[in-house]
């Protein structure tokens, strides 16, 4: 199959083909998003002359027997009236027919508890609302299933009810089904790409080997923060032929998005709009690059712009939510977050941006409730974890927090910032082995705020571990100049000072000399600095010869002129400073 | 005069429900005739059809016809019980003790005069006679003198074996259990008082109306009742299987198109109500109660509805009971009224009125486990446990196939902390209801499963109790207390990551369950302890190789001496996490237990109703 995969490619003719067949019969189906999925694809693809084109399905004859039930029932289901649908369905026998019916009662109940939701309580307490159909639809679903009557469709439906039963574990094995038995249903990989939580997970998927399959891989990837990889298969994809898919372009922008690769994401998301100006899909996940950089003006155009086209969509909520936080109107962005939550309870970023508008208000247990929902949406949300560490650690709870970060820190092995709070934690709880283990692999990772050596410095400190604080200070000296920035000042100037004293210590006096005069460039800093240096000169004067040293540590060379570019400090040199 | 012609004019009369003209001219009759037995036997006959029953005993008794035939007795007697005089009515059929004696001894030899009398009349003795036993038998019903009702129904079956009534009675109010009912049909003398083909017919028709709660089973129709499948009656008694196994929907598909046929079947009506009530259809319920108290306010099918509304919506015992009780004192002898008001101070934890409830219901029901399995229910719940388990084990001689019972008696011997024996009859109960289908897959079982799963853990076999705790989720998804569950187990098993998911979720579902929330945080500090700091070792290694500065020594020192000490307390917080569990969890575990035990107590509420198949 692998063979036909790729020749697939080569062949793009007969994936127009499959696209225009699968996006009729998702149509006669009322799946509304696989059939934009597939339309949104086929339309990156060069048109089809007429003899080329696929014929309509064939009936049979029981087809042909529910054509008029499923005609009707299906405008009733077009017109929201599930109910009434799948009333005039109950007798027919033909699978399209079986599966409507099916379908439009999980609809009913999904509309019902939908309407329950908005009248009752505001979805931050959802409460027990459920879908009353799903155990019923489950069993007859399950009868069938058992019988091996299901086809692709069905499969699926069987798959969401299962899914929405928390029945996971089936859930997954069933939309494996629902793949093989039809490959070019979207939805039915979109789900099972929701279930899969990680990597082994995904390797012992046993998954048909279609065209749609590199689709779904690179989706993956994404959802798994494999960035690298999931960059990789896009850009084979876009070679293969879909280069024009607005629908790869987005997913590229959001992968950008994952890495913090924020440059390359606002381009290509602006080029996204260009191509498609009045999309509003994927639009928050802009908005949230704008928020980041703080581009005020743009965030605000965009929000403008998306009201205009329609202002009652999650994502535009969503946008218009971060709008108002950016401009530190908290309450009003909750209210909006809201509103995206009364449109879909299942929009993911809003319930993590919810749940960081409460955190700005203080309001925890709402965060917490907040946030829980995001993770219940996606488990695979590490901001919403982490979201929900910083809110136990204002609670006091470090056990908890400690676990929230955990979490979040096994979806981004590798972000700094999670480490850090994972520090934080240990060092609340005074595991302070673990907490140095962290800061320091926080650093080693490439620490982004700049915090984890400090901390470690720090930590050491307490410890009266004075060596290992000064090889931290030295080396957190070392990276604060290095970059060129003048970021916190006051922290260089603790460090400065604490080395001060420890050359001082250590009966280094040229080189706490030297600290000491770089503390003085600093306001909060200067009165000590003074007088280390006066304590220095103090005790020089006493004529001791015994203190002379052999070498000089370089280290402080760069403190002297910043300007040139630092040297690493060499193994050589920090060893002098250890006793 | 022709009196024949004027005799035949008034039994039209009678037939066309002219109850009055009958009368008027029996009664000229009667005197044309100079007083003809028979004349005067249709004289009464027809008072006591314009229910002037003292007149019609009286125009009997006074020419002393009721001791000298059977039917003017029966007459006689017939008119004194339907006046509520029952002692007179039972003097009547008494008066002649040695006749009937002789009757009843042996059945086929007959007093001469009364034989040449009821063969003129055009009613066979043994008609008679049986209609004599069977109206004994409900005199003394209605004498509360259960015992002696039964055998003179018993009797009435034996001389007559058409005689539904009699059967009907036997069955419906439970004189006799299960096994006695199959014994009784076996000695019944079918075979000689039909023809074959009807032996079959009659067999099959009182045998659908044999017990059908005391174990699950499914139903067969001989072929030659062929076209009787879709008699109402064979109907309901399919749908009252289906009831009783649990499956609801399929019950309710059945006898809802009962009730379109026929919309007030007698039959039918409690079964419908069971459903309506299992399926949670209140706004039918009250639809069809409404309806009912309409049309037949004197029956306590009704009533009982009423008070099944109420006590379905919840939060109006106090109305359920009202009604409850005006259908049992409409009929005393109705026993599932009796039941659902045990029920409706069940639910509010009023255990001693409710076990007085029951009480009555079992000495109405005696051939029924259903009453001494709730009244086992509640000294359970009030932590008797020996008097629950002398109940359950009377349930049991009762009913010995019924999985509901043994599943009670293995939540006592589980209270009582015999694991094994608990486990046992887990298991029983669960090959009984797999005896139907392959698989369980009615969610009234859930409770089981999940019994199992705590037995299994009891007993450390915990991938088992995983298994049976997630076949319980199947039947029964998002439930709180199955997910704390699994999440113990995983606890017990030391795999303190699925574990704080499985409370993390249960605690979703049900936030102030104390049980998770206690788990909650002692896993996640167990797992805090047991973990590394963080994930990840590969790029530790590329670190050491850049930069071996001499902090970073200190780093690996510390690492490594960290090993060893982590080792310990991980050793101890393991044998922690196992030993804890028996202390702090005990209450918690409890309380669990009281809920499964409610969910199964309320299951089986519903079932009450199911033996509500009375259709006087």
């Amino acid at each position: 199959m692998a063979a036909t995969c790729s020749s697939d490619f080569g062949d793009l003719v007969q994936i127009k083909k499959q696209l225009i067949t699968i996006i009729s019969q998702c149509r006669d189906r009322g799946l509304v998003h696989s059939v934009k999925w597939a339309s949104e694809l086929a339309f990156a693809l060069d048109p089809l002359p007429l003899n080329e084109l696929p014929p309509p399905q064939e009936l049979t004859e029981e087809d042909a027997q529910d054509l008029d039930a499923l005609c009707l029932a299906k405008s009733y289901f077009d017109l929201k009236e599930y109910d009434r649908a799948a009333y005039f369905l109950r007798g027919c026998r033909s699978q399209k027919a079986y599966f409507l019916y099916m379908y439009s009662r999980y609809l009913s109940g999904e509309k019902k508890k939908d309407d329950e939701t908005v009248d009752s309580l505001g979805p931050l307490e959802k409460g027990q609302v459920r879908n009353e159909a799903l155990r019923e639809l489950r069993v007859e679903l399950s009868k069938k299933h058992s019988a091996g009557e299901l086809d692709g469709f069905s499969l699926y439906l069987y798959g969401v009810v299962l899914r929405k039963l928390d029945l996971l574990k089936e859930a997954v094995d069933v939309f494996v089904a629902a793949t093989h038995a039809l490959p070019l249903h979207w939805g039915a990989w979109l789900e099972l790409c929701n279930l899969v939580t990680n990597t082994e997970m995904l390797k012992s998927l046993s998954l048909p080997d279609c065209w749609v399959r590199d689709f779904f891989m690179a989706h993956m990837y994404t959802e798994l923060q494999m960035i690298k990889e999931a960059l990789q298969k896009y850009q084979s994809l876009m070679e293969a032929g879909f280069s024009k898919s607005t629908y790869i372009i987005s997913q590229i922008a959001v992968a950008y998005h994952n890495i913090r690769d924020i440059d390359q994401a606002l381009a290509l998301f602006n080029e996204l709009r260009e191509q498609d100006p009045f999309r509003i899909e994927n639009m928050d996940t802009f908005s949230n690059l704008l928020y980041v950089r703080s581009m005020k003006p743009e965030l605000s155009y965009l929000a403008h712009n998306l009201v205009e086209i329609d202002k009652y969509r999650v994502e535009t909520c969503c946008v218009i939510g971060n709008y108002y936080s950016l401009r530190s109107q908290h309450e009003k962005a909750a209210l909006y977050f809201q509103r995206a939550l009364k449109l879909n309870p299942r929009c993911l970023g809003a319930w993590t941006l919810m749940g960081h508008e409460y955190m700005e208000m203080k309001n925890t247990s709402a965060a917490i409730q907040a946030y829980r929902h995001a993770i219940e949406v996606n488990k695979r949300d590490y901001r919403a974890w982490y979201g929900l560490g910083q809110t136990y650690e204002i609670l006091k709870m470090p056990f908890y927090s400690l676990y929230y970060y955990r979490k979040a820190h096994q979806l981004r092995p590798n972000d700094s910032r999670m480490l850090v709070a994972l520090g934080e934690c240990y060092e609340k709880l005074s595991q302070q082995v673990e907490a140095k283990k962290c800061y320091w692999r926080a650093y080693s990772v490439g620490d982004v705020e700049r915090m984890a050596l400090l901390k470690l410095a720090k930590l050491h400190e307490q410890l009266n571990e004075s060596d290992d604080a000064a090889q931290c200070y030295i080396i957190y000296i070392q990276d604060i100049f290095s970059c060129g920035e003048l970021l916190e000042h006051a922290e260089v100037s603790t460090a400065l000072r604490y080395l001060g004293q420890y050359y001082f210590k250590s009966k280094l006096y040229d080189e706490a000399s030297l600290c000491a005069q770089r503390c003085c460039d600093y306001n909060d800093a200067r009165e000590e600095g003074k007088a280390l240096l006066r304590q220095i000169s103090a005790v020089r004067e006493q004529g001791e010869a015994s203190s002379t040293d052999l070498s000089l540590p370089c280290v402080f060379n760069p403190l002297s002129n910043n300007t040139t570019p630092v040297r690493r400090v060499s193994p050589l040199d920090l060893s002098s400073v250890t006793p | 005069m022709n009196l024949d012609r004027l005799r035949k004019r008034v039994r039209h009369y009678i037939d066309q429900q002219q109850y009055q003209s009958a009368l008027f001219w029996a009664d000229k009759i009667a005197s044309l005739s100079h007083e003809d037995p028979q004349d005067i036997y249709w004289l009464a006959q027809c008072l006591f059809l314009t229910s002037q029953y003292h007149r019609a005993s009286h125009a009997l008794r006074s020419r002393k016809l009721d001791k000298l035939y059977g039917a003017c007795q029966y007459l006689a007697a017939r008119c004194h019980y339907a006046a509520k005089e029952y002692q007179q009515a039972l003097d009547i059929l008494d008066m002649e003790e040695p006749a009937s004696k002789k009757l009843l001894d042996k059945s086929v030899k007959e007093d001469n005069g009364i034989r040449e009398a009821s063969k003129e009349w055009e009613v066979s003795p043994t008609s008679i006679n049986s209609s004599i036993c069977l109206l004994r038998g409900k005199i003394y019903d209605a004498m509360d003198n259960r015992p002696l009702a039964t055998s003179s129904y018993k009797e009435a079956l034996k001389l007559d074996v058409y005689c539904f009534e009699a059967f009907d009675l036997l069955t419906s109010h439970h004189m006799l259990t299960a096994q006695e009912e199959k014994e009784f049909l076996d000695s019944l003398p079918i075979s000689q008082q039909c023809t074959e083909e009807e032996e079959e017919l009659l067999r099959f028709l009182f045998e659908t109306k044999l017990k059908k709660y005391n174990k699950p089973s499914e139903m067969v129709i001989p072929e030659m009742a062929h076209g009787l499948q879709d008699n109402l009656d064979v109907v309901v008694s399919r749908a009252e299987r289906h009831y009783y196994n649990c499956d609801f929907k399929m019950c309710y598909s059945l006898t809802s198109t009962v009730m379109v046929k026929d919309p007030f079947h007698a039959n039918c009506l409690p079964v419908h109500i069971g459903t309506l009530v299992e399926l949670g259809k209140a706004n039918e319920l009250f639809y069809l109660s409404h309806r009912l108290v309409d049309l037949y306010p004197t029956n306590p099918v009704s009533w009982f509805a009423v008070g099944c509304y109420y006590l379905m919506v919840g939060h109006k015992n106090e109305h359920a009971r009202r009604y409850l009780s005006k259908a049992t004192t409409l009929e005393r002898t109705y026993g599932p009224a009796w039941i659902a008001y045990g029920h409706s101070f069940a639910v509010e934890s009023e255990h001693d009125q409710a076990m007085a409830a029951y009480f009555t219901a079992a000495q109405l029901m005696r051939g029924c486990h259903l009453p001494m399995l709730y009244i086992g229910l509640e000294y359970g719940l009030t932590n008797n446990s020996k008097l629950a388990e002398r109940f359950f084990s009377q349930a049991l001689s009762i009913a010995p196939e019924d999985p509901f019972v043994i599943h009670e008696v293995a939540v006592v011997a589980f209270q009582n902390g015999d694991w094994k024996t608990a486990e046992r009859l887990f298991l029983d109960a669960m090959e009984k209801i797999k005896a139907i289908g392959n698989e369980v897959t009615v969610d009234k079982w859930e409770p089981l499963l999940n019994n199992l799963g705590h037995v299994c853990r009891k007993l450390k076999k915990y991938e088992q109790a995983l298994e049976y705790h997630r076949q319980a989720l199947v039947l029964i998804p998002q439930h709180a207390s199955t997910y704390s569950a699994i999440g113990y187990v995983h606890s017990l098993m030391g795999d303190f990551e699925s574990a704080i998911d499985y409370f993390h979720t249960a605690l979703g579902l049900k936030r102030d369950d104390t049980f998770s929330v206690t788990m909650l945080g002692h896993c996640i500090e167990m797992y805090i302890g047991e973990t590394d700091a963080y994930i990840g070792t590969d790029i530790k290694d590329k670190v050491r190789k850049t930069i071996s500065t001499p902090a970073l020594m200190k780093m690996l020192n510390s690492s490594s001496d960290n090993d060893d000490s982590r080792a310990q307390p991980l050793e101890e917080s393991g044998i922690m996490a196992l030993e804890t569990p028996p202390n702090s969890n005990k209450p918690p575990n409890t309380l669990q237990r009281f809920l499964l035990e409610c969910d199964m107590h309320e299951s089986d509420m519903m079932l009450g109703t199911s033996l509500s198949d009375t259709s006087t």
